[in-house]
């Protein structure tokens, strides 16, 4: 599953596969992925999640009432997510009060930039290429014998989150836009910069 | 001062972009057309951004002293574009379309982030280390600068008194409505490397 059959993704051609897949992903799945990579994953993640939060809050304020469910629904678990990239954090002693890495940086500048100067219906294009990217990438993830990352991967294949992302899909149908695919890309561009630099520091 | 203590404190990222290999043939004259055309297109597009980062800044501002700086402000970045403009003119660019390339399109997002999202003090932050950058290498270059530069236009825009009158003034309004954050040191710094990093993609493309 998870590749979302929606205009958006088709329109993408070969940047949503590079937004998905990726060396540090498979190398999670097999068990062999680096410490220090995991761990700039892990802090780098809870930066751009902070970040995010700030997206979907403006997002949320511009929103029309047939996304509020969705929204609102969507804010509600990053904020237990937030909780749940904390708790790993202390038990890692992993510092989360670190600057964020450029790529990382040039990503929620991205998002932000576009929260204050795009419509809507352009937010909302963006959400859903943050969110179905990553519910591809992880779900496409077999497990090799007992993964430490076992929880991770359920966490971005669950049937809730699948659940979230298409309903966003069917939010962002349902409000098109001319910039939609150009800031729909841009997100899937800035997705394969991400796990880059995971991977590569 | 802060602005004298934050641009002592990056002073190493301003002489790298000094000694920036585009940089470099900017002043000795070296430069190919080609590259020179790209950096002004991007520069412009850039340029554009700068204005709304003013502007933002504006909006936010609550005494007429503060309000009327930025004015002027605004003011250089029109005079500044009309150089870009004439620029645009002899070399063919249209300014109306041009592709912003990953480091200017970062720089960009960085500028309109702070501007919409952060403080006055923040915003001053990321936007005075451009002008007191261009100054000093503006002053710089200027000291090798013939009468025959193919570049002296550029130059002398840069090293003369009217944008150093201007850099000078954001740099007293930086000591006004900021204070020494770490939000704050953050922002000049990596505007910057956000300088440093668009001299590296006009000289890569």
């Amino acid at each position: 599953m998870a590749i979302p059959d929606h205009v958006l993704v088709r329109n993408a051609g070969s940047l949503w596969d590079q937004a998905t897949h990726h060396p540090f992903l498979d190398a999670l799945a097999a068990g062999s992925l680096v410490e220090d990579a995991f761990r700039r994953w892990l802090a780098q993640d809870y930066l751009f999640a902070k970040d995010l939060m700030a997206f979907q809050a403006i997002l949320l304020a511009k929103a029309p009432r047939d996304c509020h469910k969705s929204l609102i629904g969507g804010l509600a678990a990053l904020e237990k997510e937030m909780d749940w990239f904390e708790s790993h954090a202390v038990r890692l002693q992993l510092n989360l009060d670190i600057p964020p890495h450029p790529t990382c940086r040039r990503y929620t500048d991205f998002l932000m930039r576009c929260a204050y100067t795009q419509p809507q219906p352009v937010l909302l294009a963006i959400l859903f290429g943050v969110e179905a990217s990553y519910l591809a990438a992880w779900s496409a993830l077999v497990p090799s014998g007992p993964c430490p990352c076992a929880e991770f991967i359920e966490r971005w294949s669950s049937a809730d989150f699948a659940a979230y992302v298409a309903a966003l899909g069917e939010l962002a149908e349902r409000h098109p836009h001319e910039a939609a695919q150009e800031h729909f890309n841009e997100v899937l561009t800035h997705e394969g910069e991400f796990w880059k630099m995971s991977w590569e520091g | 001062m802060l602005h004298d203590e934050l641009w002592r404190a990056n002073l190493q990222l301003a002489e790298s972009c000094l000694a920036h290999p585009f940089v470099q043939a900017l002043g000795d004259g070296t430069l190919m057309a080609d590259l020179f055309r790209t950096f002004i297109a991007q520069d412009a597009f850039f340029l554009r951004a700068f204005l709304n980062a003013y502007a933002l800044a504006l909006a936010r501002s609550d005494d007429t002293e503060t309000i009327a700086t930025f004015c002027e402000l605004i003011g250089g970045v029109q005079e500044e574009l009309k150089l870009h403009h004439v620029y645009a003119a002899e070399l063919g660019i249209d300014l109306g379309s041009v592709a912003p390339n990953p480091a200017c399109r970062a720089y960009r997002d960085f500028l309109l982030r702070t501007a919409w999202h952060t403080s006055l003090g923040e915003t001053v932050a990321a936007m005075t280390p451009c002008m007191r950058l261009y100054a000093y290498l503006g002053g710089e270059l200027a000291l090798r600068c013939s009468q025959q530069h193919p570049y002296r236009r550029w130059i002398e825009a840069y090293s003369g008194e009217e944008f150093e009158r201007l850099a000078g003034r954001l740099e007293a309004l930086l000591d006004r409505v900021a204070t020494d954050t770490r939000e704050v040191r953050d922002s000049y710094r990596y505007a910057l490397q956000c300088e440093l990093d668009l001299f590296s993609g006009a000289f890569c493309s």
